[in-house]
């Protein structure tokens, strides 16, 4: 039993010496092969929500993502929709938002970047306030505070 | 009362894991088994069955004039967060002195009843949505038994939720599972009092 | 007892070094140019030639001299400071501050470290995702890169990725050698379980607000990268907090105790690293016969990994991370590195070669791309 315990102890340090030469040469490979894990997407906590639409405007592109409710089980109560403009944003940005897409508004959020001023008008019950509104590499981002309608 | 029975299902994960957060680590640091700590836990949920109670009544009474207000809820969340906290931060240091240590007070803080009781206000007050939902459709009730049985039912949704946490009884044989309970504790006690500061000076600040 | 000891001796002569530093010096050499030497930048060649040598040469004084903690402890603190000079240097070359803001974490621009780990575990069983605002493939510092070099480095090393691997460790590592007698000497035993309670805390509260908690509020170390726009209450709490944090557990108390206060009491990755100390082969073994119980290995643990009992039983406990450190001070060579199932006093040489060759591997390559970095900065400033 003490032989076959050493001989197992030693065949595993050998092991992970080989696993430690092979590591670095095969990183690209083990970290591709673990993104393509099921659980290795980003929380759309983090992400902000798949894109629901993209509306092209004059210079820039408006996204709206899907409103994220996401909780450890099941959805919650609260959550936000983030609203994203690419390209070549104007400074006074005034959209009205329909993320629900049920042809109806259901706010207006207007922004001043250069004084990174925030204006929202809720036209539905559901939408609360405007969490974040920030600039981004790319242009602007806003996500806004709404309820769960179901 | 079935809707409200649903929404109190729907939110009951939410309160397990705000209070999970500071039960499950003060059950592990006891040396009860799993008998004594479905005294606590009914203790808890006694509680809060009570603060329901009194909420189903004042809502019905008073109207959700009060509590909407968000300075109401800054400053009653504020110093409610803070009791708690000093109290979970007391009780882990009790846990952690010597048998022999005279403070009288210190044998008040162990006594087991008070904890769950103080948790279960906490998470009675918690104030979130589910339970603003439910004090606007109990003040909007005809009758007051209409406002009682729908907090009786959202309190039997989120009671449900709470129905394994005896399991925390079987890690108490081992020491070191009874040290890190502490240490947990007192660092939910922690979580709470930054909780409790932010909640008071965002209340005085932005009124 | 004294021809015990010279026998047990872990030192090599000279050409016997050379030899087995050869391997590292190829393999190093390989990982460092990724198979194609480039040489066309003069700063860029000085640096690669500079960090090159550098390894190598501390891999070859660990077997010349037979000692392994302070040779470690030099590349470990380096790393540290390298790696916060990296970090540093590339958020105000992006943004002109230290500071990081919304906009990067709506873009999910943020680098990943691995102690984040221990938050990610309940939303992914639970949500199927990742709770970090960070790139998944790709780019600085991937999920998918990091995860992959903590479990490989935790199942080899176990927790000795704490030593050999953690490139935050050097700082309460640096700092606790800032003394040479401790000024607080008695501390319970009891604190070093202080890692799980904060792991269970961080887990729960991560789990709840489907955020990275300790990131959020507790990380010390954001006073040597980067941290949030101080913009409201929140984030001045969470701003005071770590600052407080990094003054606290890993620059005051180090010093006073001579421990390494930040990793034995807050980090909730050496709670989980300590689990993995089951798994890795590489142990550290007291030999009975040897040991004259002058127990001056408990008092240089910097990781509360030894006590008196421990050392009569003959176990190291699994708080241990492999530092070396009390290998180096045993003046009877009783303590040293080993092989599960293997035996104390038996196979000493080749149990130690192993594991350096293993733990020496990793924090040579991982550490090489931040050192090549600062070294090219520095020279830089003069060519």
């Amino acid at each position: 039993m003490n032989k076959f315990k050493m001989t197992a102890g030693i065949i595993w340090a050998l092991v992970c010496l080989l696993l430690m030469i092979i590591l670095y040469f095969g990183l690209g490979s083990f970290s591709a092969g673990l993104a393509k894990l099921p659980f290795m997407k980003l929380n759309p906590h983090a992400s902000g929500g798949e894109i629901a639409q993209q509306i092209a405007m004059e210079n820039c592109t408006l996204t709206i993502r899907k409103p994220v409710f996401d909780g450890l089980f099941g959805e919650r109560k609260k959550g936000f929709v983030q609203v994203d403009w690419r390209g070549n944003i104007p400074e006074i940005i005034n959209d009205t938002i329909d993320y629900n897409m049920d042809n109806s508004p259901d706010f207006v959020i207007g922004i001043n970047r250069l004084e990174d001023k925030v204006n929202l008008v809720a036209l539905n019950p559901n939408v609360r306030d405007v969490a974040i509104s920030t600039s981004t590499s790319r242009g602007w981002a806003a996500r806004v505070n709404i309820y769960n309608e179901k | 009362m079935l809707d409200s029975f649903i929404l109190g299902l729907s939110s009951g994960s939410t309160c397990l894991i705000t209070c999970g957060m500071v039960i499950f680590p003060y059950l592990m640091a006891g040396t009860a088994g799993t008998r004594k700590i479905i005294t606590d836990l009914s203790f808890f949920l006694l509680t809060r069955f009570l603060v329901y109670f009194i909420l189903a009544t004042l809502a019905f009474y008073f109207g959700k004039v009060i509590f909407t207000s968000p300075v109401f809820r800054n400053y009653i969340s504020g110093i409610l967060y803070m009791l708690f906290s000093g109290m979970l931060i007391w009780y882990a240091i009790s846990r952690s002195r010597k048998p022999d240590c005279p403070a009288k007070i210190v044998e008040t803080v162990n006594n087991r009843k008070l904890v769950p009781v103080l948790l279960g206000v906490v998470n009675s007050l918690g104030f979130c949505p589910a339970l603003m939902l439910i004090l606007t459709k109990s003040a909007t009730e005809g009758t007051i038994i209409q406002s009682y049985l729908a907090f009786l039912g959202f309190f039997a949704g989120t009671a449900l939720y709470f129905i394994p946490v005896p399991i925390a009884g079987k890690f108490r044989k081992k020491k070191v599972f009874e040290t890190i309970g502490v240490m947990a504790t007192g660092l939910a006690g922690i979580i709470f009092m930054i909780k409790g500061l932010t909640s008071l000076i965002g209340g005085i600040i932005y009124g | 007892m004294d021809e015990a000891i010279k026998n047990l001796t872990t030192r090599k002569s000279f050409g016997k070094s050379l030899l087995y530093t050869l391997p590292m010096f190829l393999l190093t050499f390989i990982l460092m140019t990724g198979g194609r030497p480039d040489f066309s930048d003069r700063s860029g060649t000085i640096a690669l030639l500079t960090t090159f040598l550098g390894l190598n040469i501390l891999y070859f004084l660990m077997h010349y001299t037979g000692k392994t903690d302070k040779f470690r402890a030099i590349l470990f603190i380096v790393f540290a400071l390298t790696l916060s000079f990296t970090l540093i240097k590339n958020t105000i070359d992006i943004r002109q501050t230290m500071t990081y803001s919304q906009g990067d974490i709506l873009e999910c621009n943020m680098p990943f470290c691995h102690l984040v780990i221990p938050m990610l575990i309940l939303p992914a069983a639970f949500t199927q995702s990742i709770i970090y605002p960070g790139s998944i493939l790709g780019g600085f510092a991937s999920i998918s890169a990091m995860v992959v070099l903590w479990l490989a480095a935790s199942v080899t090393l176990g927790r000795g990725f704490c030593s050999w691997g953690c490139f935050y460790g050097g700082w309460d590592d640096g700092f606790s050698r800032f003394r040479k007698k401790p000024v607080i000497r008695k501390i319970s035993d009891s604190w070093k379980w202080m890692p799980f309670a904060v792991l269970l805390m961080v887990a729960l509260t991560s789990a709840l607000a489907l955020a990275p908690t300790y990131c959020d509020w507790i990380c010390p170390f954001k006073a040597v990268t980067e941290f949030e726009q101080v913009t409201g209450i929140e984030s001045a709490a969470k701003a005071g907090i770590f600052i407080s944090l990094f003054g606290g557990l890993v620059v005051v108390l180090p010093v006073l105790t001579k421990k390494r206060t930040q990793c034995s009491y807050l980090c909730p990755l050496g709670a989980i690293n300590t689990l993995s100390n089951k798994v890795t082969p590489f142990t550290v073994k007291i030999d009975r016969q040897s040991c004259n119980e002058c127990y001056k290995c408990v008092q240089v643990c910097p990781m509360f990994a030894l006590t008196n009992d421990d050392v009569k039983n003959g176990n190291v406990s699994i708080f241990c991370t492999k530092c070396g450190k009390c290998v180096d001070a045993c003046p009877t060579q009783a303590i040293h590195y080993g092989i599960k199932g293997v035996p104390a006093n038996r196979m000493v040489k080749f149990s130690r070669n192993l594991f350096l060759f293993v733990s020496f591997l990793f924090i040579a390559v991982f550490a090489s791309g931040s050192i090549i970095t600062v070294i090219k900065s520095i020279v830089n400033l003069f060519i």
